[in-house]
């Protein structure tokens, strides 16, 4: 369990997609709907962030460049099972978010 | 039907709980026909259970016997089912009947066992209807392609077996039944297909096919559970295994020894299969038997001993029902020895920690079974120096669980380096476990290459399966790498495919999708072989759940995590030619 804080920017969103278009390789013609997490997360931005932020900007930190808070899913999807086209199963895990925060 | 000419008949209704209909119905007797006790009236139809449905299934039992039953005794006896449609209507006028309603019943294709008693075996005219066509003359009669022993009797209207059958000849009749509708003015004939099934009986002895005798040798696989010979038991009868209580064409088979030895030694499996007789396609069955050991035979085991297994048909009513087989059987004792006195192996000096060296293994090794042989190194010089000694601290020897190889690896990469280590020879020595049998053989293990003394082998060194591109892998050095450098595997194939692009320590043996005793000694040799945590990207696990059979672009691992994903831009896509060409360009 991380710390994170939702935010009313960083929200789940969905796309109805083919499995082949996921990129990894697998060839079938199974569909699913994709959740992701998107959207700003401004406001749940910390002290810690806003320093980084002033001390990249004057470039203080030389070419190092920390992770700022982001949008990401906190919790996943269920599994996900499909036939290919050799008619082999394959199950996707972590694959689709189920709720997004700002980590 | 009839399985005698003295058997009578006598036929009745049976109710396990009197239904309202009850009193309805009346079955004749002698002929078996059931009749209506009283006219159906329209408050019949709603009288009980009242639905908005405008049929009402009644169900009737039926029980046949060779004497008078009474309605108690009729519980125990198999039952036929009649279902009766009562419809809300009145019946149809003649003109409104349609013809093929008026020939044939709603029916199932009949089964009759085989050698028994003619008869009839179906009536055919539609008592219902044709009481509302009496200007119409209905007759039947049968037609197949090939000859079959059946006929419709003159005046009755039945279908009837004409001579005893049998299912070894044939399973199936496939009969047209033919009916014939003639008007004053007008003749229709009318067709159906009726298939009479031949039901089997335990009428053929079983038989053997030449083989009585399987000549079995037991040498180098002796282990408990391990099956030997074959001998076959043919039976022109079926073997039913459904339910699984019939007692029809039942085999009891008997070890006809009473050598204790032999009854702790052996048992003899069997399976039963079915198969079909060229040409006339007749099922029978063949019964297979095999020897098995029930225990490991000891090494030094050396004897021969004669089987003999008695296989009876316990339901075959004649003289010469059963069958003997014999299974002659001869134990060999085990020796090991090695093919060579001495064998050479390479290792390159640039080798790293866990390289593979080569392969031990007695003579036909692959073949044992049953027993356990383990190896181990030895220095051949007792009175070797210390220097020397840690000279041979090189190699080592290890062995799977279930292998009967040893394989050698490098088990500490240092000495290779030194320039005073130069062969290194050892005694490899295999005993089986028992420790009644031991031999040894001389390797030699030359170490390739120049010495050199500044390579620093003290870091702790990583995996080859961490590179994800070929240039990097080339340049690492990695665990288990055999000439100190990590070797790339270019893919082949689109998709998920078993040949996808990796970096390995040793091509011959990683990634082969089995992980073998020196892989799995550290998990960062071959995760793609080893690895037991989920895989990310598209990819499918090895047969035995480990490692990665096949994936998509390139599959890399940091310690044991895999990944396998497609590179946007592959280094293969700028070959040594192109870069030239893009380096004069700039």
């Amino acid at each position: 369990e991380g710390i994170y804080v939702q935010s009313r920017g960083c929200l789940l969103k969905e796309v109805h997609l083919n499995v082949t278009d996921l990129g990894l390789g697998y060839q079938t013609k199974e569909e699913l709907i994709f959740r992701y997490c998107s959207g700003p997360c401004a406001e749940a931005e910390t002290n810690y962030d806003k320093i980084l932020n002033n001390l990249t900007h004057n470039k203080k930190l030389d070419k190092d460049t920390p992770s700022r808070t982001c949008c990401r899913p906190i919790a996943f999807d269920d599994d996900l099972s499909f036939l290919d086209d050799s008619v082999v199963y394959h199950t996707l895990k972590k694959h689709s978010a189920r709720k997004c925060g700002c980590v | 039907m009839q399985d005698s000419a003295a058997e009578r008949p006598h036929f009745s209704l049976c109710w396990a709980r009197r239904p309202y209909y009850a009193s309805w119905f009346h079955m004749d007797v002698t002929t078996g026909v059931l009749y209506l006790n009283r006219t159906l009236e329209p408050a019949d139809f709603s009288s009980q259970y009242p639905t908005s449905w405008p049929v009402k299934r009644l169900s009737v039992q039926a029980v046949v016997s060779n004497s008078f039953i009474k309605g108690s005794q009729c519980a125990a006896k198999r039952k036929a089912l009649i279902t009766l449609d009562f419809v809300n209507a009145t019946m149809p006028v003649c003109a409104e009947t349609d013809l093929k309603e008026l020939c044939f019943p709603h029916t199932y294709n009949p089964h009759i066992v085989e050698n028994r008693f003619p008869g009839a075996f179906r009536q055919f005219r539609r008592l219902t209807r044709l009481a509302v066509c009496p200007n119409l003359t209905v007759s039947y009669s049968v037609e197949s392609d090939s000859p079959a022993p059946f006929a419709v009797s003159e005046n009755s209207t039945e279908l009837v077996v004409t001579a005893p059958l049998d299912r070894e000849e044939s399973e199936l009749y496939r009969l047209v039944m033919v009916c014939t509708v003639r008007t004053e003015t007008l003749i229709t004939r009318l067709e159906t297909p009726l298939d009479v099934f031949v039901d089997d009986e335990d009428d053929n002895a079983p038989y053997l096919n030449g083989t009585e005798t399987a000549d079995v040798v037991i040498s180098f696989n002796r282990t408990k559970g391990g099956t030997f010979g074959s001998l076959r038991v043919f039976d022109r009868d079926l073997t039913t295994i459904f339910p699984k209580d019939k007692s029809h064409n039942r085999y009891v088979e008997t070890l006809l020894s009473s050598d204790p030895w032999i009854k702790e030694t052996f048992d003899i499996k069997s399976s039963f299969s079915e198969r079909k007789t060229s040409p006339a396609g007749i099922r029978e069955s063949v019964h297979e038997y095999y020897l098995v050991l029930k225990r490991n035979l000891h090494v030094s085991e050396n004897r021969s001993v004669y089987i003999d297994y008695f296989v009876n048909d316990t339901t075959y009513p004649g003289l010469e029902g059963a069958v003997v087989l014999h299974f002659n059987v001869t134990i060999l004792p085990v020796q090991i020895n090695f093919a060579n006195t001495t064998q050479e192996f390479t290792v390159s000096r640039r080798a790293s920690v866990y390289a593979q060296v080569g392969r031990i293994c007695v003579e036909n090794c692959l073949e044992f079974g049953g027993f356990r042989v383990t190896y181990w190194l030895e220095v051949l010089d007792k009175n070797a120096s210390a220097s020397s000694l840690s000279c041979h601290a090189a190699i080592s020897i290890t062995q799977a669980p279930d292998g009967m190889w040893g394989l050698l690896y490098v088990n500490d990469s240092e000495p290779l380096h030194r320039p005073e280590c130069q062969d290194l020879r050892y005694a490899v020595v295999a005993q089986e476990e028992f420790k009644e049998l031991e031999t040894s053989t001389q390797i030699q293990v030359l170490l390739d290459g120049e010495a050199e003394q500044e390579i620093q082998d003290n870091q702790q060194l990583l995996s080859c399966a961490e590179k994800r591109q070929r240039r990097d892998c080339e340049a690492f050095r990695g665990l288990g790498a055999t000439t100190g450098r990590c070797l790339w595997r270019p893919g082949a194939g689109k998709g998920i495919s078993d040949h996808y692009s990796t970096c390995s320590p040793d091509l011959r043996t990683c990634p082969d999708g089995f992980c073998d005793a020196v892989e799995s000694k550290d998990v960062s040799i071959c995760p793609q072989d080893c690895t037991t945590k989920p895989v990310t990207g598209g990819h499918e696990r090895g047969l035995s759940g480990n490692g990665v059979r096949a994936g998509h672009g390139t599959c890399y691992c940091y310690t044991d995590k895999c990944f396998c994903e497609k590179e946007d831009v592959e280094d293969v896509i700028c070959d040594d030619m192109c870069k030239t060409i893009v380096a004069t360009a700039l």
